[in-house]
């Protein structure tokens, strides 16, 4: 939140500079949509390896979400400018609002699938960011984390069906898949790609049972809830599901899940809506609930469902937008968003009580708003689409609910006797009321002049519905089905708003949901995750070294069980070649004259020295058997170990401690393990030595790479990206360990 | 502090640039007999342990060309860089190149063999002297 202490922060170039962003494309957008007729498309080459290419079309759809995406993006950085007028990091929230812009410009022009995946992922990444900026808030953390698992899981299951439907159409664009559809019918592999697909979207735009992280995700700064969580984010899941609708409508699978999840959705969230006192989740229960009427609409089959999605969307962006921003204003004015202490508001804020009238018109859907001719049009496509009278009855329901919320966002606040001193609280400035005024006005002006909107409106409807008549948009102002349908819905929210404190009460008084219902789910998985990860770390990460040493002998003489009653392979003894006997049996003499005195010895600085002559005799057989760089690096390796071991031994004095281990059995499994790895290696000398790498390597090193040294010619030429690769690996084991290792002076310092 | 000697205080310093030396040679010859950066850097790191045994971690830290790990860093920076000219030549990325200007042989080989020294060096002995350092404290 904004405090009102404290200096105002300076509006820099950088302020100005992003602020240019959301004008100039929405510029850019207004200029295109004169000059060029859509669709747009543009097709870059990416990977031409897999066919995949950079793809992007602009359809009526895509143009109507850029619209939204720019328009109202450009209006709600001025708002932010006022919001924020004491927030230091202004701009650095403004970059961020700017990144999540652009990845959801990406998103919706975006015609390859793995290209809409990952702005999608940068969109559900970039509001992870800005629902925990008050990062010192532990609500604000937990709801970003929420957001971001819940959209993020969700967004991993859209890659696999997005994936899955471009190789059953051949295809990496949207466009084609669409196109291919009636093909793809019979493939069995339909309804899982379909769901997965259904499940990203779900998610992404709160569908039950995923509803419930968008009204904590409110925790964020009012102006990135007015952007992202009404007006543009969350409809990302209903724009995917409306670009495949044409190619799936007529599936009853699709239809039903659509239909379905939608209407539960929209009840749920509007039965949920009466249980909340902030002004803020009790408007975002009302965007879930019209993200569930947006799902319901794209399920249906009918061509005007398409208009219908298209006129709510835009109409609904139009209205919730404004509301944010007078939730905002009136937080930024009062210090409170609880409507149980906000009254009379009018009088102080009178700028913001008229945005909240005009929007409040248009969300509930009473003539002379935009918002009406949406409710018309939604009607006219359920009265086409012979719905069932309980999907019929749920929405009347779900409309009753939105007009008493409008009630209370609209009117309650703003009427009756103020509560607050009048002297305190002073309506915001004008970078707050302008943003929030400009779109409910266009919104009303829409009303009286729909041809305005109207080519936009029905590009996008047929973008949605291919058959749709041009004629059909006019044809709908009819309005009569509407006002009957009006009357119901006017006065059953009448009722609702009248009664809202008693229903609060009624609903706060069902505790069993806050047990039981998803986000409690949510919550006890989280939680479950943390103990088994827990349970799993004590289990295998117990820190006793010889535990470590005994699990992973078992593993490898596991491993060389099966092998060896898997296939029973020819075993070889090794045998060196006859010029070469005395150095490998001096090699073989120092490594078990080493191995036998590390068994024996019980002085520390001894016992190292006697494993150093192991690793000595192995370098010695390397040296011998045609390694020579591998017995250098061995040489040294061992060297420096031995080295540094025994510095630090010098400080610790005397005999090893005994352990407090059974000897007995551990040499057993010390003597099994070795026979084991013994036996895993009596085949592979029986194998008769692959030479084609080592000779193509040993005929190209001179020639092609100029060096007589094979090994090192492999390692920085040949093979240089895996050296590459464990250099890096090498640089990143300091840069992890040294906490670790400043963590052993500190306790050096302590103790 | 554990009593010093006299004579490894006068024999280790001389030391020291005798093995980096050393690891000089080995990482030039790599190319063309038994040796490399992986080797020349192991040979480096134990001069640096060497010498921060008898004189002190904070002696051996301060002889190193840059702290442990900008060293490495360092090293796969140049590594990383060393492929560079092949990409912007349109072959594939660390394609290597030879060249003799000024009569000496020269390669982007050696700039990514060089890379290896270094990232072992620092990264080593970075190690090597931290742990060094916990036990020089806890002494």
């Amino acid at each position: 939140m904004s405090g009102t202490a404290g200096a105002a922060t300076p509006t820099g170039p950088a302020y100005v500079g992003l602020l240019a962003l959301p004008v100039a494309g929405f510029g850019l957008l207004v200029w295109g949509l004169l000059h060029h007729s859509l669709p747009w498309a543009l097709t870059l080459e990416w990977v031409p390896s897999l066919g995949l290419d950079a793809a992007f079309r602009v359809d009526g759809l895509a143009a109507q979400m850029l619209a939204l995406i720019t328009g109202i993006g450009a209006l709600v950085f001025v708002y932010a400018h006022g919001y924020l007028d004491h927030e230091p990091r202004r701009d650095r929230l403004l970059a961020i609002l700017a990144l999540f812009m652009l990845a959801m410009v990406g998103a919706v022009s975006a015609d390859s699938v793995i290209l809409l995946f990952l702005f999608w992922e940068l969109t559900s990444l970039t509001s992870f960011l800005l629902v925990g900026w008050n990062h010192a808030d532990p609500h604000a953390r937990a709801g970003a984390r929420q957001a971001l698992l819940i959209t993020m899981a969700g967004g991993l299951a859209l890659l696999g069906g997005l994936i899955l439907l471009a190789q059953m159409a051949g295809t990496w664009t949207l466009s084609g898949i669409v196109a291919a559809a009636p093909g793809l019918r019979a493939d069995p592999r339909l309804p899982a790609a379909l769901a997965l697909v259904m499940l990203g979207a779900f998610t992404k735009s709160a569908q039950f049972p995923f509803h419930f992280w968008l009204p904590n995700a409110m925790s964020a700064p009012t102006p990135v809830s007015a952007y992202l969580h009404s007006a543009t984010m969350v409809k990302l899941g209903i724009y995917l599901l409306a670009r495949l609708d044409p190619a799936f409508n007529d599936l009853p699978f699709w239809e039903f899940s659509l239909v379905g999840v939608g209407t539960l959705t929209a009840v749920w969230a509007a039965a949920l809506a009466l249980r909340e006192r902030d002004l803020k989740r009790i408007l975002a229960r009302t965007t879930v609930s019209a993200l569930g009427i947006l799902v319901l609409l794209v399920g249906l089959p009918s061509p005007s469902a398409g208009l219908a999605v298209a006129a709510f969307m835009f109409a609904h962006a139009l209205y919730k937008a404004p509301l944010f921003m007078v939730a905002g204003n009136i937080d930024h004015a009062t210090g409170t968003r609880s409507i149980d202490h906000l009254m009379g508001l009018r009088q102080v804020m009178p700028w913001t009580a008229a945005v909240a009238i005009l929007a409040g018109i248009s969300m509930a859907g009473l003539p002379m708003s935009f918002g009406f001719i949406a409710k018309d049009v939604i009607t006219s496509a359920k009265a086409e689409a012979e719905l069932l009278a309980l999907v019929s009855h749920a929405t009347v329901l779900v409309n009753a609910t939105v007009v008493a919320v409008a009630g209370v966002a609209a009117v309650r606040v703003f009427w009756g006797r103020p509560e607050f001193p009048r002297a305190r609280v002073r309506e915001v400035p004008w970078s707050m009321r302008l943003p929030p005024l400009l779109i409910a006005l266009l919104a009303l002006e829409f009303e009286f002049l729909p041809a305005l909107a109207d080519p936009l409106l029905l590009a996008a409807a047929q973008a949605i519905s291919p058959g749709l008549d041009a004629g059909v948009l006019s044809a709908s102002y009819r309005f009569d089905n509407t006002l009957t349908a009006l009357e119901i819905t006017l006065g059953l929210g009448l009722l609702l708003f009248l009664f809202w404190d008693r229903l609060h009460a009624l609903g706060h008084r069902i505790h069993w949901l806050d047990r039981y219902g998803p986000a409690a789910a949510y919550e006890h998985a989280l939680h479950g995750l943390a103990r088994l990860a827990a349970a799993h770390t004590r289990l295998l990460q117990h820190g006793r070294l010889s535990g470590y040493l005994r699990g992973t002998l078992a593993a490898l003489l596991a491993l060389a069980c099966v092998m060896l009653w898997l296939e029973a392979p020819p075993l070889a003894w090794p045998a060196p070649p006859p010029e070469q006997a005395v150095a490998w049996s001096v090699a073989l003499v120092l490594i078990a004259a080493g191995a036998v005195a590390a068994l024996t010895l019980r002085d520390r600085l001894a016992l190292l020295m006697a494993s150093g002559l192991v690793g000595y005799g192995s370098a010695v057989l390397f040296l011998f058997a045609g390694a020579p760089d591998l017995a250098f690096t061995q040489f040294a390796v061992e060297t420096v170990l031995v080295v540094v071991a025994a510095t630090a031994l010098r400080h610790f004095r005397g005999e090893a401690p005994r352990l407090e281990e059974p000897r007995l059995a551990n040499a057993l499994f010390a003597l099994l393990a070795g026979a084991g790895v013994f036996l895993l290696l009596l085949p592979l000398a029986a194998l008769p030595p692959d030479t084609a790498l080592s000779d193509w390597f040993a005929a190209h090193s001179l020639e092609a790479a100029h060096g007589r040294n094979v090994v090192n010619v492999i390692i920085v030429d040949f093979r240089g990206l895996d050296t590459l690769g464990e250099i890096a690996v090498v640089a990143a084991s300091l840069l992890a360990a040294l906490p670790l290792l400043a963590g052993l002076r500190n306790r050096n310092h302590a103790a | 502090m554990t009593p010093r000697s006299v004579l490894l205080d006068r024999i280790v310093p001389m030391l020291y640039w005798l093995l980096l030396a050393a690891a000089v040679w080995i990482l030039l010859r790599g190319h063309n007999a038994p040796g490399g950066g992986f080797i020349a850097g192991l040979v480096a790191v134990a001069a640096s342990a060497a010498l921060a045994i008898v004189l002190g971690e904070r002696v051996a830290r301060a002889r190193l060309p840059l702290a442990p790990l900008p060293l490495a860093a360092s090293g796969v920076l140049l590594a990383l860089v060393s492929g560079l000219p092949a990409l912007f030549s349109g072959h594939p990325y660390l394609m290597h190149f030879w060249g003799a200007p000024l009569e000496v042989k020269l390669s982007t080989v050696m700039l990514f063999d060089l890379g290896v020294f270094l990232a072992v060096w620092g990264a080593l002995a970075g190690f090597v002297l931290a742990l060094l350092a916990a036990w020089e404290e806890a002494a």
